[in-house]
């Protein structure tokens, strides 16, 4: 009872001192908002008021579901095997983990079943349960867990526009509605002739040749609308198009040529005291 | 009135109950002995009396049918007699015959507290035990 | 051979390293193992002396408290040891560790961040502060976290009152939250998974504690739950819809820190705070269980189990946790009597007991027989016995049979599961015989497999091949695969002698006909065989190698007090009056009595016994009288009385007791039940001594008979255990065959085996 009361005491004192700070703040920052308030009328959008100072973005919850309905593309009914092929990278993959710890194959058979079939059937899970001899839940949780395995059907190729802050920064919302009204899906969607899906993907790790795009396995960098026109015509005529910086990059080096390391790199000892 | 008056409706009530036995039979029943104008009977046999000598109130009452002895009961007056009795018409079933519709049912007497027939409420939920039952009784 | 260990274990490891906060990887496999067997130190490791243990334990601080504790330990389990509570959601006592609730957090001193004690292993002179301003906030934001998406539905959600979340919100959270962002986006919502007809799930307010799913891989043994989907969206379920087909499954409710498991018979019936609760044991099968009954308004509304390290652990089976709706169902209410036309009418007490005792009295005594099923406690069985005894009747046998060669039923050890359930963590090596002990003793299986896990137990199989959820060496389907065992003529026969303590597990269904001799005495001569192979090496000179598991919770009591197993006597016999107690498996019929036999069938069901009595009275069942029950351990346990018997039931023994009143001469001296508990002592003082295990003796003498004659010859048939698929665990008594949670079970499972997912 004690502590409980010491604990009340201490956090009403507290609020009140957050009380004292947000009494300043008000007047200070009271003209400001008011004009914010004024603003937000003018633009028509109504937001409803925060009693607290903290915000939150809005959850952009993932274009899947994480439990598994069958359909008449996805059932166990329709049954999946690693082709002949497959099957030796099957082996070799199996051959570098020990024979207990099979189970860390999960993650690379799964791609391999992925890259076989376009996307990952619930058959495909069952057939890398089987083979690395684990429940199937846990290859389940496997393949949820990872956004890479894509586990409704696709289109043949899969353009994933990056708009992470610095790929956002340089246009990559532009680009994203771009592909969209080129190829009238939504993101999440696969075009009628089963050609492209779309997503929309968090960072891909090209932020220097921002903005991007992947489609499959290649990343296509530094876009312009017009680049990105020609890429998917590409892919639309079946040739595929050279990956890379589309700006006259090699790679992520300056636009403008190097403005640093420019000259010969010194030799060692340099910059060291005489007496060294 | 006069003492005279009083002894003339007590004869007038002895006479029409068919003289002093069966008056102090009617008594006996009824707690009552009056004389009035017979108006009717129902199916059942009771009689229904009119007198506007008394006062309202009391001018219309009704004597059992013999039958039921002291298991009468004011329920077993079917409907049309009950509102003459209670004043809703002055016309009896008699002088204006109720409409017979198809959809009304027989009177029937209200059994509540008679030996049998009488209705118990029951629950309709299901029991906390279902009992087993053996195969005859089931 | 390879056999993959710790699978299970690892794999929840690696779950939880995937997808919880950095901090689980703090967990050690090692540390996981240990955290499991500290909960309850393995009777070696106590055994031993501790001058040769050097004391290398660890010293720290909690709340400024001295502690030492050996290393491994965790901070959590430290803090427990003074008394101090911290709160948690993620951790249990009987799970691997998961770490990701991040409700216990604590200070430690030099610690840059707060520790999640559960996972911390201690170390020197640490010192924790678990009420300081940081831990406090900690909590609190902790808290905060959780129940940022958890619905406040208290009001309508059956955890209400007995909700870890409602209670440690209460202690450690705060009174307000800083998320007001509902008012934009709503709190995360999951759709509810349908994972059986037993336990209901409302998925939006799991707290992702995981303690399902580790209940699942590592006590149950079925990998069918796990975490599906990543961070915000992350969510526990099964993935493809599908029956949580564990004969365990109730459990789980039970761990569920939150609402989001409960149970669907019990929902919506009953709140905790308006819940009577009787302490009592179990009945549905013959471990004998420690249950908690719950009641409300003279109704058993559900049961729960009763920790006791020696039986249970804190786990039930299915069977013992849904069945008790079967106790409202069937049941004999009013004593009947078969009228003149031969058709049964329920009659008062006095004219039931007058009419039976008119048919008894009329028959010479050794025309008279006893049959008692296998729910029988021994109160009563004692009190029939002596009423039929006073009579002259000497034919008092069980339903449950059992070989009566060699020393047969009158040696104790000859019929009781020697080794005690405990055994099962020090054995290592189980060999079961014809028992499918996953259905027969659910609790006793998940014991085996806890050893299996952690203690390299190695499991043996002679008979049926069924999934008992860990792997073992399957010897053969025969008698002949056990006769060579026994021979040491198997192949596995060098392998297995090497074993410093075996277990030999003789399941009592497989015991039932002519060929149980032989199964017996073959059991006898490989356990002996075992023994001196390891007694050379085992230090334990009285390590008990023969065990036997029984089916019904009587089955041991009765055997106790001097019941015959088996109808064999009463087949020959053909009495003239038949007192069935309990009876319903159906071994006697009609045809094995005499034409004008009187059948007394008394009882709590109407079952097969009621169908074919002329008299039937109505008794009590377990949870309505205050009885003994003896488990197949030989452990006296006493079950109490959570309601009164229905209608016109009455307690077993007081029908018998009053039935000797009507019959001349036969008139008991029993008034209270403490005279029958005297009684009891007079007969077996081990039938008092509740929660003691009374170990047997004499396993020289009894098998010296066996080795002495001939080996039973046997039909060489299959050893095929009753019970070999989920469907056929739920119904195996007249209580649960009345349950319609039983039914629902069966239907389930059955339905379960159809679906293309049934494999997990």
């Amino acid at each position: 009872m004690s502590v409980k009361n010491q604990q009340h005491t201490q956090r009403s004192k507290e609020f009140s001192f957050d009380g004292f700070i947000g009494f300043v703040d008000r007047i200070l920052i009271g003209q400001l908002k008011m004009l914010a308030s004024i603003a937000r009328m003018v633009i028509g959008k109504a937001a409803p008021a925060l009693t607290r100072p903290i915000t939150t973005t809005s959850s952009v919850l993932s274009s899947h579901i994480f439990v598994h309905r069958d359909t008449p593309q996805n059932n166990p009914d329709i049954p999946f095997d690693f082709s002949g092929e497959n099957l030796k990278r099957v082996d070799a993959i199996l051959a570098m983990f020990p024979e207990e710890h099979k189970k860390a194959a999960i993650i690379p058979l799964l791609d391999l079943a992925q890259r076989q079939h376009g996307w990952l059937p619930i058959s495909a899970m069952h057939k890398v349960a089987e083979i690395v001899d684990s429940p199937r839940m846990r290859v389940y949780e496997v393949a949820t867990f990872y956004t890479m395995f894509n586990r409704q059907p696709m289109g043949k190729h899969h353009i994933q526009v990056c708009t992470t802050t610095p790929c956002m920064l340089c246009g990559a919302e532009g680009v994203r509605e771009h592909i969209k009204t080129k190829l009238g899906i939504k993101v999440g969607e696969t075009t009628p002739d089963k050609m492209f899906t779309l997503s929309e993907v968090e960072c891909l790790g090209a932020c220097v040749n921002a903005p991007m795009i992947q489609v499959d396995d290649d990343f296509y960098e530094d876009l312009s609308l017009k680049d990105v026109d020609e890429i998917l015509d590409a892919f639309k005529a079946g040739k595929r198009p050279k990956p890379g910086p589309r700006n006259g990059r090699t790679c992520s080096e300056p636009l403008t040529g190097l403005t640093s390391l420019t000259e010969e790199p010194k030799g060692p000892g340099f910059g060291l005291q005489a007496g060294l | 009135m006069s003492l005279v008056d009083k002894l003339g409706n007590l004869i007038r009530a002895v006479k029409q109950n068919g003289g002093l036995f069966k008056s102090i039979r009617t008594f006996y029943f009824t707690d009552d002995l009056k004389w009035g104008t017979h108006v009717g009977t129902d199916k059942y046999g009771n009689r229904y009396f009119e007198n506007n000598y008394y006062f309202m109130g009391r001018n219309r009452w009704v004597l059992f049918n013999d039958a039921f002895r002291l298991e009468y009961d004011g329920s077993q007056i079917p409907p049309e007699w009950h509102q003459w009795m209670h004043y809703t018409t002055d016309k009896t079933p008699i002088e204006r015959p109720p409409v017979q519709h198809r959809w009304m049912v027989q009177h029937e007497e209200n059994k509540t507290g008679s030996s049998k027939d009488t209705y118990y409420p029951y629950s309709t939920t299901r029991t906390k035990i279902e009992s087993w039952m053996p195969k005859n009784l089931r | 051979m390879i056999r993959p260990r710790g699978r299970m274990l690892n794999t929840v490891c690696s779950v939880a390293h995937h997808h919880f906060n950095p901090s689980s990887s703090l967990v050690l496999p090692t540390t996981t193992t240990r955290s499991l067997s500290l909960g309850q130190p393995l009777l070696q490791a106590a055994k031993q002396p501790p001058a040769v243990v050097p004391d290398n334990r660890v010293e720290l601080f909690i709340d400024d408290k001295r502690v030492l504790c050996e290393p491994g330990t965790t901070v959590l389990q430290a803090a427990a040891m003074v008394g101090v509570e911290i709160p948690r959601f993620c951790y249990h006592d009987r799970l691997s560790i998961a770490g990701n609730c991040r409700m216990c957090l604590v200070e430690v001193e030099k610690s840059v961040k707060p520790v999640a004690s559960c996972a911390m292993p201690v170390m020197k002179g640490m010192r924790v502060k678990t009420n300081s301003v940081a831990t406090r906030k900690a909590r609190e934001g902790v808290m905060e976290f959780l129940l940022m998406n958890h619905p406040l539905d208290c009001p309508i959600c059956d955890q209400a009152g007995e909700c870890d979340l409602q209670d440690q919100s209460m202690m450690f959270g705060n009174d307000r939250s800083r998320f007001t962002d509902i008012k934009f986006e709503g709190k995360r919502a999951v759709e509810d998974k349908n994972i059986g007809p037993l336990v209901k799930t409302i998925m939006t307010r799991c707290i992702h504690c995981t303690r399902c799913i580790r209940f699942a891989s590592e006590v149950a043994g079925v990998d069918d739950l796990g975490t599906t989907g990543r961070g915000g969206d992350m969510q526990v379920g099964t993935y493809v819809e599908k029956l949580f087909a564990s004969e365990l499954s109730g459990n789980v409710i039970d761990l569920c820190p939150v609402g989001a498991l409960t149970s669907k018979p019990y929902a919506f019936t009953a709140r905790p705070w308006e819940i009577r609760k009787c302490e009592t044991v179990d009945v549905m099968d013959a471990l004998g269980s420690n249950i908690v009954v719950n009641t409300r308004g003279g109704e058993v509304m559900r049961v729960l189990p009763r920790p006791n390290e020696d039986v249970n652990e804190e786990w039930i089976s299915d069977k013992t946790r849904f069945a008790y709706d079967g106790l409202k169902r069937q049941r004999l209410t009013l004593p009947m009597l078969k009228n003149a036309q031969g058709v049964l009418e329920p009659v008062d007490w006095e004219a039931a007991l007058t009419g039976i005792a008119a048919k008894v009295s009329r028959v010479e005594g050794r025309e008279i027989a006893a049959l008692v099923g296998g729910l029988c406690d021994v109160e009563s069985l004692v009190v029939l016995k002596d009423l039929l005894n006073r009579l002259g009747c000497e034919t008092l046998c069980t339903e449950e049979a059992f070989p009566m060669n060699a020393a047969g039923t009158d040696v104790r050890s000859n019929y009781l599961l020697n080794t005690k359930i405990t055994g099962v963590e020090e054995a290592d090596l189980v060999i079961l015989i014809g028992t499918n002990i996953r259905f027969e003793a659910p609790v006793l299986n998940a014991r085996i497999r806890k050893a299996y896990l952690h203690n390299n137990l190695r499991v043996a199989v002679v008979g049926k091949k069924t999934d008992l959820h860990y792997e073992y060496d399957h010897v053969g389907d025969t008698i002949q695969a056990l006769e060579q065992l026994a021979n040491g003529e198997h192949k596995l026969s060098k392998d297995l002698a090497k074993a410093k303590k075996p277990m030999i597990i003789v399941g009592s269904s497989s015991l039932q006909d002519a060929d149980g001799a032989a199964i017996l005495a073959n059991a006898i001569v490989l356990a002996d065989k075992l023994k001196s192979g390891s007694s050379s090496g085992s230090s334990d000179h009285d390590w008990k190698v023969l065990n036997v598991l029984h089916r019904h919770a009587g089955q041991v009591g009765a055997l106790d007090v001097g019941y015959t197993p088996g109808a064999g006597k009463i087949k020959e016999l053909k009495p003239r009056v038949l007192y069935m107690l309990g009876a319903d498996a159906g071994v006697v019929t009609r045809k094995d009595l005499a034409a004008d036999a009187f059948v007394i069938y008394q009882g709590h069901h109407g079952d097969a016994g009621a169908e074919i009595a002329d008299a039937v009275l109505p008794g009590a069942a377990y949870t309505e009288k205050s009885a003994t029950y003896v488990n197949t351990e030989g452990r006296a346990q006493r079950a109490n009385v959570a309601v009164t018997p229905p209608g016109m039931a009455r307690e077993d023994w007081k029908i018998l007791r009053a039935l000797s009143e009507f019959i001349p001469g036969a008139s008991l001296p029993y008034e209270k039940l403490e005279d029958v508990r005297h009684r009891m002592a007079d007969i077996a003082p081990h039938l008092l001594r509740y929660g003691a295990v009374e170990e047997a003796n004499y396993f020289k003498q009894s098998h010296a008979l066996v080795h002495g004659s001939k080996r039973p010859s046997h039909s060489g048939r299959a050893l095929a255990p009753p019970q070999t698929v989920l469907e056929d665990f739920y119904m195996t008594d007249s209580i649960s065959r009345a349950s319609r949670t039983m039914a629902k079970c069966i239907q389930a499972a059955r339905h379960h085996k159809t679906t293309k997912y049934s494999v997990s």
